[in-house]
């Protein structure tokens, strides 16, 4: 299906060379590429009950490889941390990677690698919701393993055994949109929206949010996820005299959109573009113009001021220096992270049991007091974990695009399950 | 590739008269016991392991396809470039009844979903096959590629049946109460299956029915001289095929727990081609060793970044060099052509 790849201008190649030049830092770290099946991090030591086998199945390679990628060096970087702290109650914990490839077809066989073969006691990953969809069942069911999904989604994810650890439409809609119509005076939206059930849930939620305040949706359309042209759209956005895209597009169809729409003079007329996904990778793949003035709002930005993030951002930059898989909210390594320390502080509570039902029952209520934007805590019941949320502004400055944090909301409630 | 194939034939067809190849050892049935035994043995070999044993079970899965492809290909001369099509509608078709209708019991679903497969198969048979003009290889490749192509590309933008997305979290195969996981029953289960449609398809190929495809083979306007209805035979085998090709879609299905746009296209019809050109086309054994060789080194490979980003390249090359070097496949270098083609009824002079 993805048979263009090559478009998207992140494909796979890219991707696979950096996970090699990575390699070369792995083992310069102690760490050791694995032989039978992905990747394995080893931790340097070992104590008697063996390590705890934590599972990442992410995107190393395809169109969504830059957000895979930047899940697997926090992931690396975490567990590093952890590791280096004494472990989860002296256990290491060891690191399995599977790529999940952008392709859930090619996904479903790996992760069960993940499961039947490492026999791993939780599994973190997945980007996009079809992959979510895709790999749950044989984490979950046919698996009976635990499973946590970093990234912020559309709700409604209330499997048993499967904790989200990002962002939920009520956290990103719920500030963002009221904001946009009060201050920014938009009242009317367009929805351009890739066609999967991430953009048709979000854009449920957001249709009812926008409405209540006043505000009118001109016209939700979906695309197929790797359309390269978009004229039709613009004319709509401009016929309908759009003054707020609210949009879903995502690679590899964006950078044409994106292009196309800047191209079209609406941001120069005062248009509006807020897509909820946008963080600090993504400024590396639109030409800056594109970005300027565009509305996002997300669990963390680098811009945000908090002294803990600022420190988890310079051991991220010692660890990986000179990435560019950088450690943000849109790709969900702010969840990954969440993930990985929400973990641990549930097994220190069941006291090393990595049974997947005390982990659970531990989860459930578990909390972090810091992490990049603040802290966390699961909302008891719901799977789902409340968090700060904020709203921010892409700038350009002498061509260098960056977010200022406009408002701040503590431990906004995911209102799921 | 459409062309080398045909050509190999005609030249095994002389290779078998200069062949003097009196009465040796049957090799292809030796092939064949081996593969059997070996198929057989696999799970004790590998019960610890249930990775392998998934594997395994998709090979079987898979190569059921290709045997389907063969069927096609090597025996009617039908180039059928979309066989995944009848192999990812059947998928498709058991994971919604599963979803909607809550119903995954072995004994309605698999024959739903052959069902599927041979009316389906029939229907592009009747297009592409039963039309007043005779059909060129060209046009029933091209035909097949442009169907599954299409279907593809609408399952990936119907909402219904997930889209892009495809569908996930398949209700298990029951049989009664009792569910199939991967494992070594779900293995057991799909070799008893293969085994049932190997025979099958061996007995269909080698009856007075094969001798007719047979003739086809060689020379298609002598026999319709004859008086046979050739494309009335080419049908009925697309049919079976296709049928062949849904039962190893839905086993698919519900084995992966998933089923996507990717699992009806062009690339896994393409791969079934290439399962069955490498085994060799024409031997059905053939193109389960094909299937297994190819997934297993595909398997073992994926772990070596260095090779993993050109595999597809070396895939391809392979296969040049199997088409153009050994047009009847690795099975080829083994079996003799007379015994790949096989005897009908009493033998003749010799």
């Amino acid at each position: 299906m993805r048979s263009d790849n090559g478009r998207s201008g992140t494909g796979p190649s890219l991707g696979r060379r950096r996970l090699l030049a990575g390699t070369g830092a792995l083992a310069a770290a102690g760490w050791i590429g694995g032989t039978a099946g992905g990747w394995v991090l080893r931790p340097r030591w070992a104590h008697a009950a063996g390590p705890i086998k934590m599972g990442i199945a992410t995107d190393i390679t395809g169109p969504i490889a830059p957000s895979g990628n930047a899940d697997w060096q926090v992931a690396q970087f975490a567990v590093e941390q952890i590791n280096g702290a004494g472990g989860v109650g002296g256990r290491p914990i060891e690191l399995f990677l599977e790529d999940t490839a952008s392709d859930p077809k090619t996904a479903v066989g790996n992760v069960r690698r993940l499961i039947q073969q490492r026999k791993v006691d939780v599994v973190l990953g997945a980007i996009t919701s079809a992959m979510r969809q895709a790999i749950k069942d044989p984490i979950v069911n046919r698996g009976r393993t635990l499973y946590i999904y970093p990234q912020l989604y559309e709700g409604q994810e209330c499997t048993k055994f499967l904790f989200c650890t990002g962002p939920t439409p009520a956290q990103q809609v719920d500030e963002l949109i009221p904001y946009l119509i009060k201050e920014k005076g938009r009242k009317r939206f367009a929805m351009p929206s890739a066609n999967y059930v991430w953009p048709q849930l979000l854009n449920r939620y957001a249709r009812r949010v926008i409405e209540a305040h006043g505000g009118e949706v001109v016209f939700e359309e979906y695309y197929p996820l790797d359309q390269p042209e978009y004229s039709a759209t613009i004319g709509k956005i401009r016929d309908g005299r759009v003054d707020c895209v609210f949009s879903t597009v995502i690679a590899p169809g964006l950078q044409p959109f994106m292009k196309q729409l800047y191209e079209s003079g609406f941001q120069r007329e005062g248009g509006i573009v807020t897509c909820v996904y946008y963080d600090e990778n993504l400024l590396n793949y639109h030409p800056p113009q594109e970005m300027d003035g565009l509305y996002s709002c997300l669990d963390y930005f680098q811009a945000v001021d908090d002294p803990f993030s600022r420190q988890l951002q310079e051991g991220y930059a010692k660890r990986f220096p000179g990435t560019r898989y950088l450690f943000t909210a849109g790709s969900a390594s702010t969840g990954m992270y969440r993930g990985i320390k929400l973990y641990e502080a549930a097994v220190q509570e069941t006291g090393g049991k990595l049974g997947r039902e005390d982990v659970a029952a531990a989860l459930d209520h578990a909390k972090i007091a810091q992490g990049p934007g603040g802290g966390a805590e699961m909302v008891p019941g719901k799977m789902h974990c409340r968090m700060n949320m904020y709203v921010a502004v892409c700038k350009v400055e002498a061509g260098k695009p960056r977010y200022d944090v406009i408002r701040r909301h503590d431990m906004v409630d995911p209102k799921e399950c | 590739m459409s062309q080398a194939t045909p050509a190999g034939a005609a030249s095994a067809a002389s290779t078998a008269r200069a062949g003097t190849a009196g009465r040796r050892l049957p090799t292809l049935l030796l092939v064949e016991l081996f593969t059997a035994v070996s198929l057989l043995a696999a799970p004790l070999v590998l019960a610890e392991r249930t990775e392998l044993v998934t594997l395994m079970t998709n090979v079987l899965i898979l190569s059921m396809l290709a045997v389907s492809f063969d069927l096609c290909w090597g025996y009617s001369g039908i180039m059928s470039f979309g066989q995944a099509l009848f192999f990812g509608v059947a998928g498709y078709v058991v994971a919604l009844v599963g979803r909607d209708l809550d119903f995954s019991q072995i004994w309605g679903s698999l024959p739903l979903a052959m069902l599927v497969g041979l009316v389906l198969a029939l229907l592009f048979a009747l297009f592409l096959l039963l039309g007043r003009r005779k059909p060129t290889p060209i046009f029933v490749a091209l035909g097949t590629l442009t169907g599954s192509y299409a279907a593809e590309r609408l399952v990936s933008g119907w909402q219904y049946v997930g889209a892009g997305n495809g569908l996930s979290s398949i209700k298990l195969l029951q049989a009664g109460s009792y569910e199939f996981v991967e494992g070594v029953p779900f293995y057991l289960l799909v070799l008893g299956l293969l085994a049932a449609v190997y025979l099958g398809a061996r007995l269909l190929v080698r009856s007075q029915f094969g001798l007719v495809l047979a003739g086809v083979r060689q020379n298609e306007d002598r026999l319709a001289f004859f008086g046979y209805r050739v494309q009335i035979f080419k049908a009925a085998v697309f049919a079976v095929a296709g049928a062949i090709a849904g039962l190893s879609g839905a086993l698919y299905s519900y084995h992966q727990g998933f089923i996507g746009p990717g699992n009806m296209g062009p690339a896994l019809s393409t791969m079934a081609v290439i399962y069955t050109l490498l085994g060799g086309a024409g031997t059905l054994v053939g193109p389960v060793l094909g299937t297994a060789f190819i997934e297993v080194l595909s398997y073992w490979l994926a772990d070596i970044e260095a090779i993993k980003a050109v595999w597809p390249i070396v895939l391809g090359l392979v296969l040049l060099a199997v088409v153009t070097f050994q047009p009847s496949g690795l099975l080829g270098i083994l079996v003799s052509t007379r015994e790949r083609i096989g005897t009908y009824g009493r033998r003749g002079r010799g």
